[in-house]
């Protein structure tokens, strides 16, 4: 009796183990679909005409999109062992802290092909570098006729540039415009010097009319001119415009970065997560999604394939590229909670 | 509130009789907390059980820190405060708006009343984000409201409506109003009228009906409506970081803040252990205060 016993017991180990060995030696079994999260709106509509269709036509599985980011439920999914997402994305400066947090899988370089991306990014672990954006400074171009604010010492200006000002309500990339202004040279910024930062948006604050909370808020106040001269995100100001709109923007001193994308830390579906990003490094599928938004992706192939009209409204072209900063995630990574802090202080001072 | 009917004077008339007594007095009781046994059971594991969780995130390692900085920091003290007087002036508007309009509603004739509450009804199901859009066009330095003031030379420079304090709370006031008016109009509309007739007829003037009838009877509804405004006030979030230009802050956007972008959930943990010990403290005073005035009758 015990020896039958026995035998079944292999036998069963045996037929649950074929399968298993199958699929390492291929690939899993396709799941009907897969759930990818992204920022939604504009970002997700641009997603799906571009990476989602190509990986949908590479693989045969459907992408399902939920939205929006969200790092506490990142990490309360991969807490829970119940992670919902095959891929998602990260907002820039949360990307270290998901990854410092141990929040994601590690990148399969065999399938996300970063060859072709500049070489500081070609030895990611966990982080995909999906596209990049970059805040600027933009304002009504039919209140200053004769020509904007340049730098951010003009920003600051607010004789030589009167009108109210918009910023956004976030430490990060505020501290560092104010040290720009206040004659801090581009290539010297980190570590940020934040007494001194404070003491300059001390200067600015009363001629910030709205302090903006949403990428949608930040171009909707300089078409309702609540604001003369504001700060937002490149696409944005793309799109006004690309709409005809009255404003002008200005890459001087632009703060680039980029968008992020991960694979979260026991996701079930994670061999097909790769594939994702690997469809996600295509250089003409990145073209296509730059006409679409104004956010490049990293490929440098990229560029030859994009509308030459679109070109200019590209951080990432060659004119506007050199004259923009990186943000330094890592400083912000290892600061941003005490900073947040005195930032939260700051706004509520009279 | 917990669905046990009190009734003082027979209560206590029994109370001599022992076990069997206390059976007899609470039988009621017990039945209808079996028939929500289902409901309970629900709050429990969907509610009760992931706030007691979540409190107990807030004294991990088993200290008070998280408490002790909730606490004692000037931030999120003064950031507390500012969030409860908000919630207050919130409510306290809400109820001088909706008490006329619901009123209006429970006297109306069927055609008007319907029509009364497709108007209440349809900004309620309209998004919160489309009516603070709507509130940015109309209150704006060029604002459709600021435009015409101007235009019309009443004013020499625009009114300050959007972007500060009077932002935040005109938009919170209109999204929030709804859930002033039905609780009111519930009241208003099943009120015995002849209690007023009978005042009347005693010869008690309109406003001595109002204040010592009418008013009184409709307090149910004012705390009912006063704690939903104001609960719901305490958590609210982006209209107050729209309407408000960024310079209003309120507990929820810290809590958020430790939530998504720094992952300390203890602290925020504590932050709203301090918020909800706070809004209780305040709904039971309110509660005891409107109890007193109902009990006069």
């Amino acid at each position: 009796m015990a020896s039958r016993h026995i035998g079944i017991v292999l036998l069963a180990c045996a037929a649950t183990l074929v399968p298993a060995g199958a699929a390492l030696a291929q690939a899993p079994a396709k799941p009907a679909q897969i759930v990818v999260n992204d920022s939604g709106g504009a970002t997700q509509a641009a997603n799906r005409k571009t990476f989602y269709t190509e990986f949908e036509k590479r693989h045969g599985i459907k992408i399902v999109n939920t939205s929006p980011v969200d790092l506490g439920k990142l990490r309360a999914m991969v807490q829970s062992g119940n992670v919902e997402w095959t891929v998602t994305e990260i907002a820039g400066p949360d990307a270290l802290l998901a990854e410092r947090s141990g929040l994601l899988e590690p990148l399969d370089l065999s399938v996300i092909d970063l060859s072709r991306f500049p070489a500081h990014l070609q030895k990611r672990k966990y982080v995909f570098p999906k596209s990049v954006y970059s805040t600027v400074m933009g304002y009504r171009s039919d209140i200053f006729k004769s020509g904007g604010p340049v730098t951010w010492a003009d920003f600051w200006n607010v004789t030589k540039f009167p009108g109210p000002r918009t910023m956004q309500n976030s430490p990060i990339e505020q501290l560092e415009f104010a040290l720009l202004a206040d004659g801090v040279p581009m290539d010297k910024l980190y570590p940020l010097d934040v007494d001194r930062a404070f003491r300059k948006l001390d200067q600015i604050k009363k001629h910030v009319a709205v302090w903006w909370t949403t990428g949608a808020q930040s171009a909707q106040l300089l078409i309702d001119k609540e604001a003369v001269i504001g700060t937002a995100w490149n696409g944005r100001y793309y799109n006004l415009i690309k709409e005809g709109a009255p404003v002008t923007m200005e890459w001087n001193q632009g703060a680039i970065k980029e968008s992020a994308f991960g694979i979260p830390k026991g996701a079930k579906e994670a061999y097909w997560g790769q594939r994702v990003l690997g469809a996600m490094t295509d250089a003409r599928t990145q073209a296509a999604y730059a006409d679409i938004i104004g956010y490049p992706g990293l490929n440098l192939d990229a560029t030859q394939y994009t509308d030459p009209k679109i070109v200019p409204y590209l951080p990432t072209s060659p004119v506007n590229l050199p004259k923009q900063f990186w943000v330094n995630l890592e400083w912000w990574a290892d600061n941003g909670a005490a900073v947040h802090e005195r930032w939260a202080r700051w706004i509520l001072q009279k | 509130m917990t669905g046990i009917p009190d009734s003082p004077g027979t209560a206590s008339a029994r109370a001599p009789a022992g076990r069997r007594g206390w059976w007899r007095r609470h039988r009621e009781g017990a039945a209808s907390l079996a028939n929500a046994a289902p409901a309970m059971l629900f709050l429990f594991v969907l509610y009760l059980l992931p706030m007691i969780m979540l409190l107990a995130q807030s004294v991990e390692g088993g200290t008070l820190v998280h408490y002790q900085k909730a606490l004692t920091d000037g931030l999120y003290v003064q950031v507390l405060v500012d969030t409860l007087l908000i919630a207050a002036y919130v409510s306290l508007a809400c109820l001088l708006l909706a008490y006329p309009v619901a009123y209006f509603l429970s006297i109306a004739p069927g055609w008007w009343a319907t029509v009364g509450i497709i108007f209440v009804l349809l900004p309620f199901w309209t998004s919160i984000l489309v009516r603070t859009y709507g509130w940015m066009v109309l209150l704006g330095r060029n604002g459709i409201i600021n435009r015409a003031l101007l235009d019309s030379g009443l004013i020499g420079a625009p009114l300050p409506l959007l972007n500060n304090t009077a932002g935040v709370l005109i938009g919170m006031t209109h999204v929030l109003l709804p859930y002033m008016i039905f609780p009111l109009y519930a009241v208003m509309k099943r009120m015995d009228r002849g209690l007023l007739a009978a005042a009347e007829g005693m010869g008690a003037s309109g406003w001595q009906v109002f204040r010592r009838i009418y008013f009184p009877l409709t307090l149910p509804g004012v705390l009912a409506g006063v704690t939903l405004v104001y609960v719901l006030s305490i958590g609210f979030f982006i209209t107050p970081a729209l309407l408000g230009g960024g310079k209003v802050t309120m507990v929820a956007v810290l809590i958020e803040q430790q939530i998504r972008t720094f992952l300390n959930w203890g602290f925020a943990a504590a932050l709203s252990a301090v918020l909800l010990t706070a809004t209780l403290l305040v709904y039971l005073v309110l509660r005891r205060a409107l109890r007193s005035n109902m009990q006069w009758n």
